[in-house]
């Protein structure tokens, strides 16, 4: 009798738990009506809340299983995630790409997110996760795009494309063992390249010490390139850089309307580093010359060793996007630059290419690029 | 009149009150009778008596404009003289005692200047490279205006979003609250930022061999 009272009671609790648990840290998951992508399944296995200090801690490990609901191919999508009572400025994303998923077949996204909130926070769900963007595999689109996932998108796209026609070339000319050979290279170089952690904050200003002096850029020019950078100057202190500003010629026939200045750092002992991007909206007529301001601050916190200490600035133009919606990227040959390639990490796809090389194999790899 | 043995005569102090009229009730009665009897303090008190008339008659003649400001000012200044004279007398009959404290003063300060010399080279020709390169760095970084003043991160806006790329998480932080998107640590993670207010990682997903990009924004992008 008594064991029977407390089984009931533990199932009682369990159930009571799970609601709790239930109410308070599941997401709220909201796909447009005509969404071509269906949730199927959702599993928040280890996700949890608990009380630390005056506030509540949120760990939510959510693994949605989507089942591509259109007609055609899907090459990536973008989930909008976005915590409104506790960073209601702020946003975040999660965004798959080198995707080929077929119309109706499943894939998954993990989203992998930690939230501080107040012990009173309201009933409604913590978190909100939407869709903000689909692109299909003939590179049309669909979804709100506000954080311009269109243009990310297809520039991955691009990328990837770039990056399997130039591993498919390698194998037809020179058999696996060539493609053996540039993907050791390449992970032997991702070794090299040196982990920063980094602060941003727009419209901010420098906080440390050191003297702020403004930094005349110098520039990485690719043949290829519709767009010359011309001039441009940033404000170095110690490990801080911010406020860039650039001009830059269209030197292409093309009328431009998007374009990323890659922007990379040197410190004092000689090591380079890409820092970020600066890109700029605008209407580049051919011939035409136009200034890129952008009032940002990027800080480089210390992660062991010496401290970071910015002397110099090199930018090259990393992507353009003309009036009519095609894009330029540079080629394999432009990458093979010996300071670009010392500073700018393969491709999404080249690392899954990679990756499938670490754990499968030459030949997994040979058959994953043969696919399509 | 002789006294009888054994009776005292008052003392000086007590003739000059009664001559100048301000000894007690009691007093002035007993010191009266003894006046009566003996010649010799009546002749004394006698003789003050007319000594303090003539003073009267001296102080009477006084000049009628006398500035008595200027007569106190001239004796605070006559004391002020003569204290500094005192000390200087002073410090005179002493020479041992000033000088000796002085020299001292000096020496030690010479060997705690020389011991600290020492030290910072022996510590900084120990010290590793990068080590002393940090340490430079931190004092140059010292204001002495700005000692005992909060040490900030990186200044945010306004509104306060502070994005941030860190190795197993990107943040976002606004009024002293986060949202934390979380990625495995991995060497083969990539960072980038975008100036106009983005910061991501990508990395490829262990569990399903995605490319998957974690970003966070600002509320302007």
């Amino acid at each position: 009798m008594r064991s029977s009272r407390f089984s009931a009671a533990t199932v009682l609790l369990t159930i009571l738990i799970a609601g709790a648990l239930e109410a308070g840290v599941l997401p709220k998951i909201d796909l447009p009506k005509d969404s071509p992508v269906a949730v199927i399944a959702a599993d928040y296995g280890d996700s949890s809340e608990s009380a630390r200090g005056g506030a509540l801690l949120l760990d939510l490990h959510a693994s949605l299983t989507l089942r591509n609901s259109s007609q055609r191919r899907i090459r990536g999508i973008t989930l909008l995630v976005t915590a409104q009572e506790v960073t209601p400025g702020g946003r975040g994303s999660v965004t798959v790409t080198s995707l080929d998923v077929a119309p109706f077949e499943t894939f998954p996204v993990h989203i992998d997110l930690r939230l501080l909130r107040p012990l009173q926070a309201s009933a409604g769900a913590p978190v909100q996760i939407g869709l903000d963007g689909v692109l299909f595999d003939d590179l049309s689109f669909y979804g709100p795009d506000k954080l311009s996932s269109r243009r990310s998108l297809t520039l991955n796209e691009w990328e990837a494309r770039r990056d399997r026609k130039y591993f498919k070339a390698l194998v037809a000319d020179g058999g696996p063992e060539l493609l053996r050979r540039e993907i050791l290279e390449s992970m032997t170089h991702a070794a090299d390249r040196p982990a920063l952690d980094v602060q941003m904050v727009r419209g901010g200003r420098a906080t440390n010490f050191d003297p702020e002096k403004e930094v005349q850029f110098a520039f990485l020019r690719l043949p290829d390139s519709p767009v010359e950078p011309v001039e441009g100057m940033a404000r170095i202190a110690g490990n801080e850089a911010r406020a860039p500003r650039l001009e830059v010629w269209n030197k292409s026939p093309r009328a431009i309307r998007y374009l990323e200045v890659g922007w990379i750092l040197k410190d004092r002992g000689g090591r380079q580093f890409l820092a970020g991007s600066v890109p700029a909206e605008l209407s580049l007529a051919p011939g035409a010359k136009s200034h890129i301001l952008e009032n940002a601050t990027l800080k480089f916190p210390q992660r062991g060793g010496a401290p970071l200490s910015i002397e110099g600035m090199t930018g090259f133009v990393s992507s353009v996007e003309f009036a009519d919606g095609s894009v330029w990227i540079p080629s394999r040959a432009d990458l093979a630059d010996p300071q670009l390639r010392r500073v700018i990490s393969p491709s999404g796809e080249e690392q899954r290419l990679i990756q499938i090389y670490r754990k499968k194999g030459l030949a997994a790899l040979v058959a994953e690029l043969n696919k399509f | 009149m002789s006294l009888p043995p054994g009776i005292r005569h008052p003392d000086e102090a007590q003739l000059a009150l009664l001559a100048g009229g301000e000894l007690g009730r009691w007093e002035r009665l007993r010191v009266n009778r003894h006046l009566s009897r003996c010649s010799a303090c009546a002749q004394q008190v006698e003789l003050m008596r007319d000594v303090a008339g003539d003073l009267r008659k001296l102080a009477a003649e006084l000049p009628q404009n006398l500035n008595w400001d200027q007569l106190d000012e001239d004796m605070r200044g006559n004391i002020r003289v003569g204290l500094a004279a005192g000390e200087a007398i002073a410090r005179f009959d002493k020479p041992g005692l000033r000088a000796r404290p002085r020299a001292w003063g000096w020496n030690a300060a010479m060997v705690i200047a020389c011991g600290i010399v020492v030290f910072v080279a022996a510590f900084w020709i120990n010290l590793p490279e990068q080590q002393a390169d940090h340490l430079l760095g931190a004092l140059r970084r010292i204001r002495p205006g700005r000692i005992g003043m909060p040490v900030r991160g990186l200044d945010a806006s306004t509104d306060g979003i502070v994005l941030a790329a860190s190795g197993s998480s990107l943040e976002v932080t606004e009024n002293g609250r986060t949202m934390s998107l979380l990625h495995p640590q991995s060497d083969a993670v990539t960072v980038s930022v975008s100036m106009r207010g983005s910061v991501g990682v990508r990395y490829v997903d262990a569990d399903t061999g995605q490319v998957t990009t974690n970003k966070v924004y600002d509320a302007e992008q």
